[in-house]
């Protein structure tokens, strides 16, 4: 499995594609954070409108914390559709080389030669949020400073500023969970299409599909409360005034269980298939 | 009879040109000018239904004549009025005084007074002054303003002789929240019914105010 995992590794490592993929990310970031000051400016002044007429304000609310919050509510549309791309590519690539086949010849369990590539997929997309999270903190809090951060989630939340950096990094953690989720998906997807264009549309169905239902009342609670796409956004939780950790817990640990099925639905399918 | 009604109209008008301002006002409003300058820290909770703040300290530094000024490593919002201990925003315009007459709070008199502006110049339109004679300081002040809305101020003292205080409540109305919909977070949802019932609400700000340091 060691072998197989590196074997893997290297060659995430060896494609272009990867660091594509990082750059692309990169750009994004540094798009949204050019317009998230422009925008943030804008929702301050609305939202402060009419707090003006009896206050003064001391201190400054525009800045790298809020900066991150609205880099935060942009990045997890375009962050896992670039994933999705990405990850799919590990199998659709083999397929499309004809190097799966040759695997397949040598003595390499199907399970665990799929397993390999799902691991390393994870691993991939826990490595992109992190390199994400360090560069969208590195500049936001470099350009636009500390702060205290402000934000609308039924009531007007204040946090101060290391509470808010606290909660900006579960939340990119809880967020991770969520891209793990569209990763594995996605690899999934390309274990039942094969093909990388046919997957990439699939991939990008999905994730519109499934924001959209993240919109949607489904009237009962269940639904509501354990179908994943309500799940995906879990993050934003963590900006509720009084967190409630049992909740996010749960909402992650289910939208887990849901990769892992994903998972396990993909690796049985890789198993019995014929491949060619 | 039109005779007699004209003649009690010249009286009455008269009668209130004639009135003076309160003498206790300004043995208070004196005493409060003997503050030539103060410096302080603030302790800030507010409590508005719609606004979610943790405690948040600032320093406070007054000066007579001058604006206060207020620092903070944080953010914070100070209420806009209430923090006019010397009384020159309510003296800075000509008024008159009417002596409403006088109540007992916890075992102490406490003499009310309107205050009425008499020029248009004045943001203020009405001003009621609760004040303790004896101690020589303003306990309570409710006032209505032109532009700025009505706000109650409810003073508590540290000690009998203090002449700042050391805890004030600021109670004023606040309009409604206007939600920018870009910066809803995806679980916001909006409660129709709620947030119409939600137009004016009373927010308050406490103040905790310590280490005075005061020159006379």
């Amino acid at each position: 499995m060691r072998l197989l995992l590196s074997a893997e590794l290297l060659k995430l490592v060896k494609q272009s594609k990867t660091y594509y993929a990082l750059g692309a990310i990169l750009v994004i970031e540094l798009l949204i954070l050019i317009t998230a000051y422009f925008q943030g400016s804008t929702i301050l002044d609305l939202l402060l409108d009419n707090l003006k007429q009896s206050f003064y304000f001391e201190g400054t609310l525009l800045n790298g914390n809020l900066i991150m919050y609205i880099v935060l509510n942009a990045l997890w549309f375009n962050v896992p559709l670039i994933l999705m791309i990405v990850t799919s590519g590990i199998v659709t690539d083999e397929y499309k080389d004809g190097t799966m086949q040759t695997v397949m010849l040598q003595a390499v369990k199907k399970w665990k030669f799929i397993l390999a590539k799902y691991i390393i997929a994870v691993l991939f997309t826990i490595l992109v949020i992190s390199f994400m999270m360090a560069t969208t903190f590195m500049l936001a809090y470099s350009i636009f400073g500390s702060g205290d951060l402000v934000v609308y989630l039924n009531t007007l939340n204040f946090f101060e500023s290391a509470d808010a950096f606290h909660r900006i990094c579960w939340a990119f953690a809880s967020g991770a969970v969520s891209m793990v989720f569209y990763c594995v998906v996605s690899l999934t997807l390309a274990i039942f299409i094969k093909e990388a264009a046919k997957t990439w549309i699939a991939a990008a169905l999905f994730l519109i599909i499934n924001t959209l239902l993240l919109k949607v009342d489904f009237v009962i609670p269940a639904i509501n409360s354990f179908f994943f796409p309500k799940l995906i956004d879990t993050w934003q939780q963590l900006f509720y005034y009084e967190i409630d950790w049992r909740q996010i817990l749960i909402n992650n640990a289910l939208l887990l269980l849901y990769t892992l099925a994903f998972a396990a639905a993909g690796t049985f399918v890789f198993h019995k298939k014929d491949i060619g | 009879m039109i005779r007699t009604i004209i003649i009690f109209l010249l009286f009455s008008a008269q009668f209130v040109q004639a009135q003076q301002i309160d003498q206790d006002l300004l043995r208070i409003k004196k005493r409060m000018d003997s503050v030539k300058q103060f410096s302080a820290s603030l302790i800030l909770d507010l409590d508005v239904p719609f606004i979610k703040m943790p405690t948040k300290t600032a320093k406070v530094n007054y000066a007579i004549g001058q604006k206060m000024k207020f620092a903070s490593d944080d953010f914070v919002m100070l209420p806009k009025r209430g923090l006019d201990f010397s009384l020159s925003e309510i003296f800075k315009y000509p008024f008159i005084t009417v002596d409403r007459g006088a109540e007992k709070r916890n075992g102490r008199v406490i003499k009310v007074i309107n205050i009425i502006p008499t020029t248009n110049q004045s943001d203020l339109a009405l001003a009621t002054i609760y004040m303790d004679t004896k101690a020589v300081r303003v306990v309570q002040s409710e006032i209505n303003t032109r532009k700025e809305g009505s706000y109650t101020l409810m003073m508590t003292y540290a000690q009998l002789k203090d002449i700042l205080p050391a805890y004030v409540e600021a109670t004023f109305a606040i309009e409604k929240l206007k939600i920018p919909l870009n910066f809803m977070g995806k679980g916001t949802s909006i409660d129709r019914k709620k947030m119409r019932s939600m137009e004016t609400k009373t927010g308050k700000i406490k103040m905790r105010i310590t280490n005075y340091n005061i020159k006379y």
